[in-house]
C-alpha cells in the first residue's frame, strides 16, 4: 500500500466564500499514481470547512446563508476576548462554531486512479473568516 | 477608505526565511498567526471596503533587541504593494535620530512618523525626543503616538495615558500628533486632548477587545457621547484597524455599529486621512 499526501493552498477571496476544490483534489490523485485506494481530503483550519454538495452557484450562496442563520453573529459568545497566547483579539466565536457545523474532511474512494463520486457532487472548501490563504491536506492511501 | 493604522508584520514575503523578522513578529510584536502573502493584505483590505493602508515600523532594536520593521523595509513594501502609505519609527535615545528621520522621510517618500515610549522605552520629553519632534515639523510629517493600551508583552501600560502627551501637544502646536487607540481605556483624556488642541488626531485602532460592533457601542455612547465625535471632532478621527491584532473588515463595522452618522463615518474612515497626509 502506498500514502500520498499534498498540502494544497486555497486562495480565499472574501470573509465567506464556497470555493469549489474539486479540480486541485483530482490533480493530487492524478500525481499520487494510486489506482484504487481510499481519499482524505481535509481542512487545516478551526474557522473553515469542508463539505460536499451539488456545484452551483445559487447553492453556494444558500450554504454561507445557513451557516450564518446558525451561527449568528448577534449573540454572547464567550470566545470574543482577547487571546493572549495569538497576541489578537478573538471575535470569530460563529466562524469556528460554522466550521464545527459544516466538519472538516471529506472522503472518497478512488478507482482506476479516478475519484469515485456522483455527476453532481462537488467538493467545496468553506472559508469563515477570509479573506486568507488556508492549507488543505489531501491524503490518498492505496495501491498503485 | 484608509487603515490608518496596520502592521505588516504577517506579510511572507517579508517575514519568511528571516530569523530577525521572526522573532520581530512572534516575540516582540507578539502575532502568533500564519503568515501570508502580500495579496491577502489586500484582499483584507478590500473585504473591509479599504483601499489605502497605513503601514507602521517599530524602531524598538535598542529596547526590545530587534526592530518591528525598518524605515528601507517599510518603503520597500509600500514599492512592492502600490496600495500602502509608509511612516517612518526611529529611536529618539539613539544619536542621530533626527537626522535619521528626516533622511529616511525625504529618501523614502514617508509620510508620517511612528513613536512609542512604552515599548521603545524612551522619555517622551527629553532633549533627543523633540529633536525627533522638530525632525518631523521640519520634514512636514505628523506624529503617531501610541496611547492607552499596548498587546505587546512586557510592555507598561502607565506611560501610554495621554495626558502624558500634553506637554509636546502644547509645545508642537503646528504639528499634528495622532493619539493611537483613542487612548483607551483612557478615553476621555484622548477625546479632552481633542477638543483642547487643534492639532491632536484621534485614531480608532485596537479599541476594541471583544467584538467591534459591541465594543464600538460601549465607547461611543457610554464612555463619551457619539455627538462629541459628531459635532466637534469629526474633523480628526482615523478609522484605523491594528491589524493583524484586529482584522480590517471590522474597522468600518465598529464605526457603522456604534452608530455615529454616516457624514462623520464618511469622514472618519476616508476623508481626514486622505486630508492629513495629503493623499
Amino acid at each position: 500500500m502506498h500514502i500520498h499526501t499534498e498540502k494544497i493552498k486555497v486562495l480565499t477571496t472574501a470573509d465567506e466564500i464556497a470555493i469549489d476544490i474539486t479540480p486541485q483534489v483530482v490533480e493530487v490523485i492524478e500525481r499520487s499514481k494510486i489506482k484504487h485506494g481510499h481519499l482524505l481530503v481535509y481542512t487545516t483550519h478551526t474557522s473553515s470547512g469542508l463539505t460536499v454538495t451539488e456545484g452551483i452557484p445559487c447553492l453556494e450562496a444558500d450554504m454561507i446563508a445557513f451557516f450564518k442563520k446558525l451561527a449568528p453573529v448577534e449573540a454572547d459568545y464567550r470566545h470574543r476576548r482577547y487571546l493572549d497566547f495569538d497576541g489578537r483579539v478573538g471575535f470569530n466565536a460563529e466562524d469556528h462554531l460554522k466550521s464545527i457545523l459544516a466538519n472538516y474532511q471529506v472522503s472518497f474512494a478512488v478507482e482506476e486512479g479516478k475519484l469515485v463520486k456522483g455527476s453532481r457532487q462537488t467538493i467545496y472548501f468553506l472559508e469563515f473568516d477570509g479573506p486568507l490563504e488556508r492549507t488543505v491536506v489531501v491524503q490518498i492511501m492505496g495501491d498503485r | 477608505m484608509v487603515d490608518f493604522h496596520t502592521y505588516p508584520v504577517l506579510v511572507r514575503e517579508m517575514v519568511e526565511g528571516s530569523e530577525e523578522m521572526l522573532r520581530a513578529t512572534r516575540d516582540v510584536f507578539q502575532c502568533g498567526n500564519n503568515l501570508q502573502p502580500l495579496e491577502v493584505f489586500h484582499l483584507q483590505m478590500d473585504a473591509g471596503g479599504v483601499d489605502t493602508a497605513v503601514i507602521l515600523p517599530i524602531a524598538c532594536k535598542r529596547a526590545r533587541g530587534v526592530d518591528v520593521f525598518t524605515n528601507a523595509q517599510i518603503a520597500d513594501l509600500v514599492r512592492r504593494s502600490g496600495r500602502f502609505v509608509g511612516f517612518a519609527s526611529v529611536d529618539p535615545a539613539v544619536k542621530g535620530a533626527a537626522q535619521q528621520l528626516e533622511k529616511d522621510v525625504k529618501q523614502h517618500g514617508l509620510k508620517g512618523v511612528h513613536l512609542l515610549p512604552a515599548m521603545q522605552d524612551f522619555d517622551p520629553h527629553s532633549k533627543e525626543a523633540y529633536e525627533v519632534y522638530e525632525a518631523a515639523r521640519a520634514v512636514n510629517t505628523p506624529i503617531l503616538f501610541e496611547t492607552g493600551m499596548s498587546w505587546a508583552p512586557d510592555v507598561p501600560l502607565e506611560p501610554g495615558r495621554p495626558i502624558h502627551f500634553e506637554r509636546v501637544i502644547r509645545d508642537f502646536r503646528d504639528l499634528p500628533i495622532v493619539l493611537a487607540h483613542l487612548g483607551w481605556p483612557w478615553v476621555a483624556e484622548a477625546v479632552a486632548l481633542g477638543l483642547k488642541y487643534d492639532n491632536v488626531y484621534l485614531d480608532t485602532s485596537a479599541l476594541y477587545h471583544d467584538h467591534p460592533i459591541e465594543f464600538g457601542r460601549f465607547v461611543f455612547n457610554h464612555l463619551i457621547p457619539k455627538t462629541v465625535i459628531e459635532r466637534s471632532l469629526r474633523d480628526r478621527v482615523l478609522m484605523g484597524s491594528g491589524y493583524p491584532r484586529m482584522e480590517i473588515k471590522h474597522a468600518i463595522e465598529m464605526l457603522e455599529g456604534a452608530g455615529l452618522n454616516p457624514d462623520a463615518v464618511d469622514a472618519i474612515s476616508g476623508e481626514n486621512a486622505r486630508r492629513l497626509l495629503d493623499l
